[in-house]
Order: C-alpha cells, then structure tokens, then sequence
C-alpha cells in the first residue's frame, strides 16, 4: 500500500484538496489547470455574463482536434480515393459514420460559436484597454477557423466540397493584382485538382491547426494576465486604490501591498507596485472571489459535457453530406460557397468588385482595427450606443446576406423562396 | 448550487456515455449482418449432424469484397449476394440465389456493378441498389443489364446482344452524329454521349426519349425519328454501353469478340472475296480459303495477316491493320465458311465480281494505310481546312477525273505538289501534297490511282 500511496504522491504532489493550500496547488503545480488563476471572480463564472461561448468553441475544437486525428487513419488526400475513402467511412469502418459525422458538426458549430463569442466581446466592451490586442488575436483566430473550416469542406471530394471551393477560391481572386496569384497559390494551379487537394489537406490538418494552436495558447495567456474574463464593471463598485493579491489569506487580516523598493518591482506571487496595466481586485472586491476549484472547473466540465452530447447527439441524427465524386465538367446549378462564405457570394453576385474584394477587406480590416478606432474608454453600454448599433447592423446584415444566399438563391442564382420546388433543379 | 452542478457533470457524463454506447449499437448493427446470419441459418439446416450445424453457425460474419483495380471499383455486393458462385444455390432465395449463365464472367473476377449498376462500396440495401440521392448509376432493371455488354465489349457482335449492333448501326446510319458528339466525333446541337452510360438518365426515359422525344424532354430539339419500339430499344441499349471510363487492359482487350459472325462481317468490310474464293465460289486471284485453318497453323495464319510479305515475300495480299481480335475473328469464320457463304457474299456486293477488284482493293488499303484519309478523308471528301489555300481547304478526290489524266495524278502523288493559293500574297498553306515516290512502289502508287478511279466511276453511275 504504501509503494501506490508513494506512486501516487510522486504524480500529485499538491496537498489534500480540503485544504485551500491543496486546492491552490491544484492549479499552480498542474501545467494544464495553471493557465487558471487559483481563485476566480464569482462574476466570471456567471453563465449569463460570457454563455462559456469560448470555452464552448475550444472544446468544439478539442472534438475537432481527436475526430480529425481519428478521420486521417482513414483518408488519402488525392482523387477519386479520398471520395472512395468518404465512402468507405459511410460503409465499412467501424462507428465511422459517427466519427465524420462529429467532425462536421463541431465545425459548424466552433464557427457559429466563434461568432457568437466575438459578438459577446464585442457587446460587453471587452476588447478596451488593456485587451485590445487580444481582441486582435482573437478576429486572427476567427479567419483561422473560417479557414480551416474552408479547407476541410474541399476534402471528402464529392461535387459539394469541389464546387463550394471552387466558388468560394473565385470570391477571393477578385482581389486587384494579387487576387489570382493567391488563389494560384492557394489551389496549386488555375482550377481545384489534385494539387489543391494536396494542399487544402496540408493546411487543413498541419499548418492551421498549428497556427490556431498557438494562438489560442496567447489568447488565454493575456485573458489570464488580463485578470481573468472581463467583468461588466458598471454594475461593480468603484474600485479603491489598494491592491491585493488573488488568493490571500482570509478575511479579518488586513491586505497591504508591498512595499515599493528600489531595486525590486514586486514583492510577493502576482503583486504588484505602481499603477497596473492589468485589472485587479480591491479588497471589496476579495470577499466576491472564489477558489477555481471546484467552483470554475465544475462549471467548465459541465458545458465540455454538454458541449460532446449536444455533437454526439446530432452525429447520431443527422448525417454529414456527401454527393456524388467531385466531376470538374459537371456544374451544378446553382454552384454554391461554403454558408460561411454566401453573404459574400451574394455581394459578388451584385458586384465582383464589391463581394470580392471591398466588402471581405474592409470588414476583417474594421474588425482589426475596432479597439484602436473606438476611442470612448467607457463600456457602460448607455455610453456607447452608436457603436453598438452600428455593430448590430453589421452582424444583421452578414446574417441576413448568408440565410438570402443559402435559402432563396436557385438556379442561375435567380431569387427562388425555398418553399417553391425549382423543377430540374436537383440536377 | 455547486451541488446541481456536480450533479448535471454526472449526468451528462452518463448520456455521453449512453451516446456513445448508441453509436457503438449503431455501428455493430448493420443490416448486411443479418441477411448472413439467415444464410447461415439456411446453410445450416442442410448439415447432417448438430456439430456440423454449429460450425457453419460459427461462421463470422464478415463484409465480403472483390478489390478490381482493373475496374476501378470496389464490389461489396457478395456481402449479401453470398450464393452468386455456387452453384447448388440455384434455387435458394434471393438474396443468395447462384448467378447461372455467367460464362467466363466470374464475380470475382469481374463483380457485379460492371454489369448491374448499383453502388458496390454500400453495404445496406437502399444505398447498394443506388437509387438513393448523388448516386448516379442505380441497379439496372433486368430488361436493360445486357446493355452493360457493350461496356466492355465495345466493338463487332456480341453474341446474345444483338441490340447493341443494332443501336451502333442506327447511330451511326441516321446522322445522331450531326448533333451529338460522341468520344469527340460530332455536332454540339445535343448534348454529348460519350458518357451517356454513367449519366444519371434511366433506361425507360431514354427509350421514350427516342420514340417521342417531347414526351420526356419537354421542348427537346431533337426530332422525331419514328423509331420502331425494337430501334428505341437497341438504341436504349448502345447509349447505356457508352462510357469513357478506364477499363483494365484484361477488360479492355474483349473489346471485340472473335466470333465467327464478326469474322464474317470483316471477310465483307475488307472485301476479301475480291481475290480470294470459298471452293471455288470468288476471285482466284489469291488462293481458295475452303479449309484453310487445317492446311496451316494458327500461327501460321496469323502472321499472314499482319505481314503477308514476311511469309510469301512478293505476295500481292496488301497489310490489313487488324487487331489481334479481328484476326481470331476472321480465322473463326474461316474455319466455318462454305461455298455457299461465298455465293451470299457475291451476291451481296453492290457491283459484280471484276478481275481489277484485286488492284482497287490494294489501292484502297495503301490509301487508307498510309494516311492519305487524314487530309483526303475517308469517302474522299476532303474538307480538312488549309488556310489561304485554293478554297481554303484540302481538296475533295470524288471528282479528281474531270480535271486531271490518270497519269498527271500518278505524277502529284510521285512528286507532291504545293496548293495553289488563294492570295498570291498571303501565307504559305500549312498542308501540302508531300512526294511519294521514296514511300510507295510504282505499283502501290498505280493501286492507289485505280482506287481513285474506281471512285470516280461509282459517282458518275450514280
């Protein structure tokens, strides 16, 4: 017994978890659980403030990230395997159409949540100082999950995937002089053939993932220096210039900073002299925080489990869509983008020149830039009320642009209500 | 609070793993599973003694497949279908009933989606008879699966399908070429056929399609051909046989059954009677072919065929660029061929039987041989365009006697000779008449003048 108890204290070397010393080390002696605090705000685990949106997304991508490890025992990226291998999976392997089945929908579902989340930051003025370069990071992370998304939808290499590319591949070759070079770039010729499936796969399954990896990691990183999620601070109370540490001793004893020295910038573990660029909690404010076990973790192990069965239970239900092999000489009519993609598919229709180049230009460029160009420090909402309406038209409009091109848009791209049966049009 | 939510981890941890329990029951479950326990049960129950019973029970149940690379498909349809080689299932019920009158198709050699159609990767009914959304080529009812004949036996007879001669015949005598292209030969009115066979069209639309054509095709241009029910049939099953698709060399090389009628066929085409005689029935220009394939060898007759001069040095018999098939073919019906054979092919021909038929016939292979069709064409209707040359393209030879003498003709084909221009000033034409006289004999080129000639004298009795 006592050979396993050593085993088992050589692993966990944290003290009991009854203890608030053990349950601080939980965090702080884990690599996995340090990118939490050791005590959170009760306000950041309210459900109603953040919907757990990104959290939500990271574990869409953690289904992601196994499924596809799983789907690429089975695949070969080159025609017509890789659509023989679609159906081989639909067929022969074993729980494989459940396996695709999860990876598509979680795709879906991280871009929808990827959006969902943005628009929560963006509506709780999240992105203001000192956040607005994870701001930044994060519109990075959104394109690199379109594009992921994006290269995975050419894979399995039936007519769907070969003409969405190609389709969404022509949007962006409307781009003045480097329009067509990217787009050879990116397809490895003038058409999607075998060389861009090569390459989608390259990207899909090593380069972006890879990318998005990283960037989630400084995403994290900066939400934790940045002390946590950020809090609605207009229902809070004003803040005292006295600064503590996360994680002190109980209440009773007074909390004093440390002194300032002249050779030492900071005294104790997370405490800081001078004025912080970080958020930091007040005395108040000590009394309303928590420690992250077991208060965050349940929270967040509740929403990963919701998160697997609401995928699990769709991948039981509904089947991923795989058409016929990809045929370059056959058009479907009409040819459609990827649904991300068919508000500006609709814009083009229009104007090339507006779908294609200024619309997708100008919006990643004002996303970008929207903390830099908002320069009211305030994110009581009563004080911003023009960006936030501006902001709702924006996501109005792409919604309404997106459910016009996938809904009412029939043959010949002509305006066809999804109630009326186009004759001929399944061909 | 905390407690509800410990709770709710709980919970939805147990659903995840009824999920995936479900999903697994999914996966395990498949429908093919069963119809072979069924056939192992029906096995069964003709052992004699219990043990036996209970090892054909024990059986694993397993998907079966047949891997034909040659065909570039995966055929899965055994996995059910599991009695197709066996012949004491003759009378079993489907879906284990034996495959009879197979003959050297063997599914294992073959499959079964080369001639029946489905999708051979399924492995559920639905979804392996195909007629579900995005699969192109669903099981072919019964009336039409010998269409799939012609996929791979594309050219002559094939013995049993006398249809898809038939529609080959009608496509390429009522001018469908006019509109439709076919393996890059034809008009862009209609739409093109080559791939006819693998489009998502069913039988029963294209046989209504050819004998109304509106009535299907609403507004369709095509016209109405007053076809006969057994015409739209055999074209039904000729445009089913059309594809492009690779086939392996094995497949590729029965492209052309060596059937006698097919020998038969070709003995007219190259007009063989023109030299040669069945006892004594033809031309004694050659030698009498009454069994032949007993006074020499296979081999022997063979060779013969691809290079009379390497077997008789001199031999007037010209070189017939036949395949390897068309030769079985041809020997087939040697072996079977009679004086009476002869008489009907004799009497067949449009004109009598003339000693220099035999220099004609030359003529019209060297013509052939050598290329002069590509610019000339086959009929000798010219047409091949030839920028800035006289009419702007290479001449038509059906008329080649009204301006020329036999003799100046032998001398363009000796000599060649440049195009008269269109403009004195413009471009030199990219085609021109190259000399011969370093390719052709004297003789050969004779042949070909008389071959001309020969020509210019069916048009003027016309």
């Amino acid at each position: 017994m006592n050979l396993i108890r050593d085993i088992w204290q050589s692993i966990v070397r944290r003290d009991p978890l009854s203890t608030d010393k053990g349950k601080s080390e939980l965090v702080f002696l884990n690599v996995w659980l340090h990118i939490h605090p050791a005590k959170v705000k009760k306000e950041n685990m309210k459900f109603r403030h953040s919907f757990y949106l990104g959290f939500i997304t990271f574990f869409l991508f953690l289904i992601l990230l196994t499924t596809g490890i799983a789907l690429m025992c089975y695949y070969r990226p080159y025609p017509p395997q890789a659509y023989q291998d679609m159906k081989d999976l639909q067929f022969v392997v074993f729980m494989g159409p459940f396996l695709r089945n999860m990876h598509r929908w979680a795709a879906h579902g991280m871009v929808v949540c990827v959006f969902l989340h943005m628009c929560r930051v963006f509506y709780t003025g999240s992105y203001k100082k000192p956040r607005q370069f994870n701001w930044v990071v994060g519109v990075v992370l959104l394109l690199l999950t379109l594009g992921l998304s994006f290269t995975g939808y050419l894979l399995p290499w039936d007519q769907l995937a070969f003409w969405a590319i190609t389709v969404g591949s022509n949007i962006g070759s409307y781009a003045p002089i480097v329009g067509g070079q990217l787009r050879e770039l990116l397809l490895g010729g003038h058409s999607v053939g075998e060389a861009a499936l090569l390459r989608f796969y390259v990207l899909h399954v090593a380069v972006l993932p890879s990318a998005l990896i990283l960037l989630t990691i400084v995403h994290f990183w900066r939400v934790r220096k940045d002390g946590g999620l950020s809090r609605p601070v207009w229902k809070l109370k004003p803040k005292t210039e006295q600064l503590v540490t996360i994680g002190a001793p109980p209440a009773g004893v007074p909390l004093q900073a440390a002194a300032a020295s002249k050779d030492k910038t900071y005294g104790l573990m997370e405490v800081v002299t001078g004025k912080p660029i970080f958020e930091t909690i007040t005395p108040e404010e000590e009394e309303d925080t928590v420690f992250s076990y077991p208060y965050a973790f349940v929270r967040e192990a509740v929403v990963l489990m919701g998160t697997v069965t609401t995928i699990m239970v769709m991948s039981l239900f509904l089947n991923a869509p795989l058409e016929q092999l990809a045929n370059p000489a056959k058009t479907p009519n009409p040819a459609k983008a990827p649904w991300y993609f068919l508000g500006l598919q609709e814009l083009v229709s229009h104007s090339a020149l507006l779908g294609g180049v200024i619309a997708p230009a100008l919006m990643v460029l004002a996303l970008l830039l929207i903390p830099y160009l908002d320069r009211n420090p305030s994110r009581r909402p009563a004080e911003r009320k023009l960006i936030l309406w501006l902001f709702t038209l924006f996501v109005v409009a792409n919604l309404a642009l997106i459910v016009i091109g996938t809904f009412f848009r029939g043959p010949g791209w002509a305006l066809v209500p999804p109630w009326v049966h186009v004759v001929g049009g399944a061909e | 609070m905390e407690r509800k939510l410990q709770q709710a981890f709980f919970a939805l941890s147990i659903v995840a793993l009824v999920l995936i329990l479900a999903a697994e029951w999914q996966a395990n479950t498949p429908s093919w599973k069963n119809y072979q326990r069924t056939f192992l049960q029906l096995e069964a129950q003709d052992e004699p003694n219990a043990a036996a019973k209970a090892a054909v029970l024990a059986t694993p149940l397993e998907i079966h497949q047949v891997m034909l690379t040659g065909l570039q498909r995966v055929d899965r349809c055994t996995t059910c279908h599991l009695g197709v080689d066996d012949p004491t299932l003759k009378n079993a019920p489907e879906p284990y009933r034996y495959h009879a009158n197979l003959g050297p198709h063997i599914p294992s050699r073959f499959g079964c989606t080369i001639c029946h159609g489905g999708q051979g990767l399924a492995t559920d009914k639905q979804n392996a008879h195909g007629s579900v959304p995005f699969w192109p080529n669903p099981l072919l009812s019964p009336d039409y699966v010998r269409a799939s004949c012609g996929r791979c036996h594309k050219e002559g007879d094939v013995p049993g399908v006398p249809e898809l001669a038939e529609g080959r015949h009608l496509f390429e005598t009522q001018g469908c070429r006019g509109c439709h292209k076919l393996n890059g030969v034809g008009g862009s009115i209609g739409p093109d056929l080559s791939e006819e066979g693998a489009s998502l069209r069913s039988p029963t639309w294209l046989e209504q399609h050819f004998l109304v054509p509106s009535a299907v095709s609403a507004g369709s241009a095509m016209p109405n051909f007053h076809f006969t029910k057994d015409q739209a049939r055999a074209l039904t099953y000729y445009m089913l046989s059309l594809t492009n698709q690779d086939m392996g060399s094995y497949y590729a090389s029965v492209r052309l059954i060596p059937s006698p009628e097919y020998g038969h066929e070709l003995f007219v085409e190259k007009n063989c009677i023109a030299c040669h005689n069945v006892g004594g029935v033809g031309a004694k220009t050659g030698p009498d072919l009454l069994g032949v394939t007993k006074r020499h060898s296979p081999e022997w007759l063979d060779e013969q065929l691809v290079n009379p001069q390497l077997v008789y040095p001199g031999s007037s018999m010209p070189e017939y660029d036949l395949e390897t098939n068309a030769r079985k073919a041809l020997l087939a019906f040697m072996t079977t061929a009679t004086p009476e054979d002869a008489q009907s092919i004799v009497a067949g021909r449009k004109t009598a039987l003339k000693p220099e038929d035999v220099a004609i016939e030359a003529g019209k292979q060297d013509f052939a041989r050598f290329g002069c069709v590509g610019c000339h064409g086959t009929e000798l209707q010219g047409g091949v365009p030839n920028p800035n040359a006289q009419g702007g393209e290479v001449p038509s030879l059906l008329h080649v006697a009204d301006d020329y003498t036999k003799d100046e003709v032998i001398a363009i084909i000796r000599d060649g000779k440049a195009p008269p221009l269109d403009n004195p000033a413009g471009l030199t034409p990219p085609l021109y008449m190259p000399s011969w006289k370093h390719v052709l004999s004297d003789e050969d080129i004779n042949r070909v003048a008389d071959y001309l000639w020969s020509m210019q004298q069916k048009k003027e009795s016309w």
